[in-house]
Order: C-alpha cells, then sequence, then structure tokens
C-alpha cells in the first residue's frame, strides 16, 4: 500500500516536474484524439443517415403475363422464409387495374381499350432495415431477377450500390486515420517518457543503488504514460464537445446545408468512452514499451 | 562476511583492472582500500555491490556467491549494502530529510518507521536541523553526511564509501572519518576507498593496499588520533 502510494505519487511528481513536455504532450494527444473523435461522430452520422436513407429499400418484380398462380405462390412462400426480407406483398394483373384507375382517373378510359388488364402481375419485396445495406441483398435481388417467371424488376439498386461503397470507403478511410493517430500518439508518449526517464537518470540511479525493485523503478514512469493518455483523452473529449456545440453557431451556413442531408444526432456518450479507453491504452502501451526499453540495466 | 577468491577484472582485452584479488573481511570490520588513481579501488567497490561483475573469480558476501543472484533479485543484496560515494549523490529537488529517506521508501515502510529511522539516522550525523533543506543550500561536507545518514537509514550491514572526503578539507574528512568510525562501532563493516595517507594514519586500521589491480600489501597502518 505504501508502495503503490509512493509509486503513483511518483507518477505525479514526474508529470509536475516536466510540465512543458507535458503540457505539450497533452495537446498533441488531445488534439489527435480529437480529430479521431469528430471522424467517430461523423461516421457514426452517417451510418444513420445511409440507414434512414435506405431502409426503405423495396423492389417490385414484374411477372410474365403467361405465370401460374401456384408458381406466385411458390416464389412468395420462399422469400418470406428469407431473412433479409421483411415483407412480400402480391398484386395481381386486376388489381394493378384497380390500383391504375384509383390513382388516374383522368386516363381511365385508355383501359377501355384492353380486354384485359394490361398491367403485369407484380410482387414488392421490402426489405429487412438491419440489412438495408447488406451486399446479399443485391445478390438477392439479382437473383430473383434471373428467375424465368421474371419479366422485369424495379428497384433503385444504382443509389443502393452507391451508397455501399461510400460506406466501404468511409470505414476504410476511418480505420487509417485510426491507426494513423494511434501510432502518432504512441510515439508522442513513448518519446515523452524517454525523455523523462533520461531527466531522472540519477534519481534512477541512486534507487537502483538503494535497493528499488525494477517495478518500483518503472511504475511510474507507466504510470504517467497512462496519465497523460487519460488526461490527453479527456481534454479531447471536452474539446470534442465544445466544436460540435460551436460548429452550427460558428458555421451557421455550412451547417443549415448539411443540416438539410443529415439529421445530426446528439453526441452519443460510446464515443467519450471510446477516446478515454482508447487514450489510456495508449499511454499505458505506449510507457511500458518505452520504460522496458530505456530502463534496461546494461550488462557488465 | 565479505571473501574474495581468485577475482579479475577485465575492461579491454590484455588489461585488467584487478587481478587474482583474493581476501576477505570480517563482520564488524573497517578496512581501508588505498592505492593510486586508477589501481582498481572504486571497481573492488562496483563489484561488491553488483554494479560491476567480475571477468572471473568469486565473491561471496554472508557466504553467498553473489554472480548466482539473478538480476530480477539484486535488489536484495543492495539492501543490505549502503553506498557514499565521492560526489555525494543526493537528489537535488528532495530535502535532506526527503533523501535519506529514499532506501526506506523504496523498502514500503510505513511513514511512522521512515520518520523514526530518517530522524536517528540524521541525529547520527549531526543534521536534524537542517532536514528540510535541499542539498544545494547545505555545505559540501554537510552534503556527505547527509549521503551517509541516507547509506546507514536502513541499517545496512555494509558500509562502502568510495573516496568520501575526496571533494572535502582536511577538518571536514577527519569529521567525516569520525563518523564512519561510530557507524563501524554499532557493528556495521565498513570498506573506505581512499587515497589520503594522512587519514588513514589518523584512523589506524586494516589497509589493503591496491597497484595496478593487484593487492600489494594488506596489514594495519598509522598510529591512532
Amino acid at each position: 500500500m505504501n508502495l503503490l502510494k509512493a509509486t503513483f505519487g511518483n507518477a505525479v511528481q514526474n508529470i509536475v516536474r516536466n510540465k512543458l513536455v507535458n503540457f505539450l504532450c497533452f495537446g498533441i494527444i488531445a488534439f489527435t484524439l480529437l480529430i479521431f473523435g469528430i471522424f467517430n461522430y461523423i461516421t457514426y452520422n452517417l451510418e444513420a443517415f445511409t440507414q434512414g436513407f435506405s431502409k426503405n429499400i423495396k423492389a417490385i418484380f414484374y411477372f410474365q403475363d403467361d405465370i401460374r398462380q401456384d408458381e406466385v405462390e411458390l416464389l412468395i412462400a420462399r422469400l418470406r422464409e428469407n431473412l433479409l426480407i421483411k415483407e412480400v406483398a402480391f398484386t395481381s394483373k386486376n388489381q394493378a387495374e384497380v390500383d391504375f384507375s384509383r390513382q388516374f382517373p383522368e386516363l381511365k378510359y385508355i383501359l377501355s381499350e384492353f380486354k384485359n388488364s394490361p398491367f403485369p402481375a407484380s410482387i414488392e419485396v421490402e426489405f429487412n432495415q438491419e440489412y438495408s445495406m447488406d451486399t446479399k441483398i443485391i445478390s438477392l435481388i439479382e437473383d430473383i431477377e434471373k428467375l424465368d417467371i421474371v419479366e422485369s424488376k424495379q428497384v433503385n439498386i444504382d443509389w443502393a450500390q452507391k451508397i455501399i461503397v461510400f460506406k466501404r470507403f468511409i470505414s476504410v478511410m476511418g480505420l487509417f486515420l485510426s491507426l494513423i493517430l494511434i501510432f502518432v500518439s504512441s510515439f508522442i508518449i513513448f518519446n515523452v517518457i524517454k525523455i523523462s526517464i533520461f531527466y531522472r537518470k540519477d534519481e534512477i540511479n541512486v534507487l537502483r543503488l538503494v535497493g528499488a525493485t525494477d517495478w518500483y523503478i518503472k511504475f511510474p514512469f507507466v504510470i504517467e504514460g497512462a496519465f497523460l493518455g487519460f488526461f490527453g483523452s479527456l481534454m479531447a473529449g471536452g474539446l470534442l464537445f465544445i466544436t460540435l456545440k460551436l460548429f452550427p453557431l460558428y458555421a451557421t451556413f455550412v451547417f443549415n446545408i448539411v443540416k438539410g442531408l443529415i439529421n445530426f444526432k446528439t453526441i452519443p456518450g460510446g464515443i467519450f468512452i471510446k477516446l478515454i479507453v482508447l487514450g489510456t491504452a495508449i499511454g499505458l502501451f505506449s510507457s511500458f514499451i518505452s520504460a522496458r526499453q530505456f530502463l534496461k540495466i546494461p550488462k557488465n | 562476511m565479505i571473501e574474495f577468491y581468485h577475482i579479475y577484472k577485465q575492461y579491454v582485452s590484455d588489461q585488467y583492472a584487478l587481478c587474482d584479488i583474493s581476501f576477505s573481511v570480517q563482520k564488524g570490520e573497517f578496512i581501508f582500500l588505498t592505492g593510486a588513481s586508477g589501481a582498481g579501488k572504486t571497481t573492488l567497490l562496483k563489484l561488491i555491490f553488483k554494479e560491476e561483475l567480475p571477468s572471473r573469480g568469486q565473491i561471496l558476501i554472508d557466504s553467498l556467491n553473489i554472480n548466482l543472484i539473478p538480476h530480477k533479485l539484486l535488489y536484495q543484496l543492495r539492501r543490505s549494502i549502503g553506498i557514499v560515494f565521492q560526489d555525494f549523490r543526493l537528489l537535488e529537488n528532495r530535502t535532506v530529510y526527503e533523501n535519506v529517506a529514499i532506501p526506506l521508501v523504496v523498502r514500503g515502510e510505513k511513514r511512522a518507521i521512515i520518520d523514526k529511522k530518517v530522524m536517528n539516522a540524521l541525529s547520527l550525523v549531526g543534521l536534524t536541523h537542517r532536514r528540510n533543506y535541499v542539498p544545494t543550500h547545505i555545505s559540501g561536507g554537510e552534503q556527505q553526511r547527509v549521503a551517509i545518514a541516507r547509506a546507514i537509514a536502513a541499517n545496512p550491514k555494509i558500509i562502502l564509501a568510495d573516496e568520501p572526503t575526496g571533494n572535502l578539507d582536511t577538518e571536514l574528512s577527519i569529521e567525516i572519518f569520525r563518523l564512519l568510525e561510530r557507524i563501524n562501532a554499532n557493528g556495521i563493516t565498513v570498506l573506505v576507498a581512499t587515497h589520503d595517507n594522512h587519514l588513514m594514519e589518523l584512523f589506524p586500521k586494516r589497509v589493503l593496499k591496491l597497484e595496478k589491480g593487484r593487492i600489494v600489501s594488506d596489514g594495519k597502518i598509522g598510529g591512532g588520533h
């Protein structure tokens, strides 16, 4: 207990003694994590936007004229078993004629020219929202279209495909950017701890000579790194909150345009937790590696 | 208590810092290591607290071959030894009290015990009134006394002092040697490396004389003080 207190005390002393270096480190970590946070927030909103945009993806499949009722029923039964599909609604030729007459009463006279309904029977397939952007839906639509009984389809598949590509791009970009930022933060903390070790070289030598254990010497540096990461991420969280609150005030014009496209959600608490866990983990890991490397005792 | 058996230390090939050193020190003994600069005094002391490893030979402390102590457990050996350096090696950003407390803090001692032991050590070296000073605000002689207080604070079995009076004038040097003698009187084994013959004459103890890494004499010199 006394040792633990002394160790934490040493870590805090290290931070206070190297005020300037640690202040710069906090700033840089906060800035890199802020970018990470903003990116996360944008991705989160984009996700919500694309889900909202694509949740009503529906496909209408028009059947051949000579289709039999049992073939339709079999197809509908099979489609209803599919997890990707939420609802399948059948519209017969006659129903299509009735619907047309209801929607366009002024054009009703055209239909009197036909002996039978000129409209094909069709099914309208509504997909489950949770799979709305799944590539499997596109494959399924293509598979249904290939059936002999299907004459044509009507679906805004191009949009869906574009959104999927865009989402993939954003995911890859997010991963790439996160990796770079994690590396930058780790590198900074690694070097701050290295400086801290060199700054306290004399003290470390004295500690070794009076019988301090390896862990007693290393632990304050590891804790120092964790502190840097933790407080850097707290600062990043605060800055993220302020940035997102101030953005609509200082960029009203841009914000209104964007708002027209995306209905911004409130900042999810998960982003802050992610930032803090990530910041602390980066701090712990980098300082551990740094302490391991620079506190190694040379063999005589 | 300390036994050296045919110790060799080689830093560069065909040049020995120490060559075939064998001697033993009894518990509670006071020994001077003497010799010109570069004779191997500091190297010999460093071998005792395992700052250096011998190239050949064995060193036993309390019958334990220190070569066999794994790095992880080296702190246990160091805790049984108090070390005093010529350049004091005090931490300038800590007070006298905090400097003396270091060996006790790293052991995880309770605050009350630390307080008691630090005050005892400071009282022995006559510096209780300076406990809240930082080392840069006290004299060289006082700094060396603080270093001695730090070395004895955790009740070690052995005190190693490497030229403890190298930076001090004669009067202060005598004071430091008297202090070391007092510590030795409490049963602590003391090894002092010095090249000051005058002081060795004032304090008649066993003297190990080194020349070019070899022991050239082992006996008592001096006529008392």
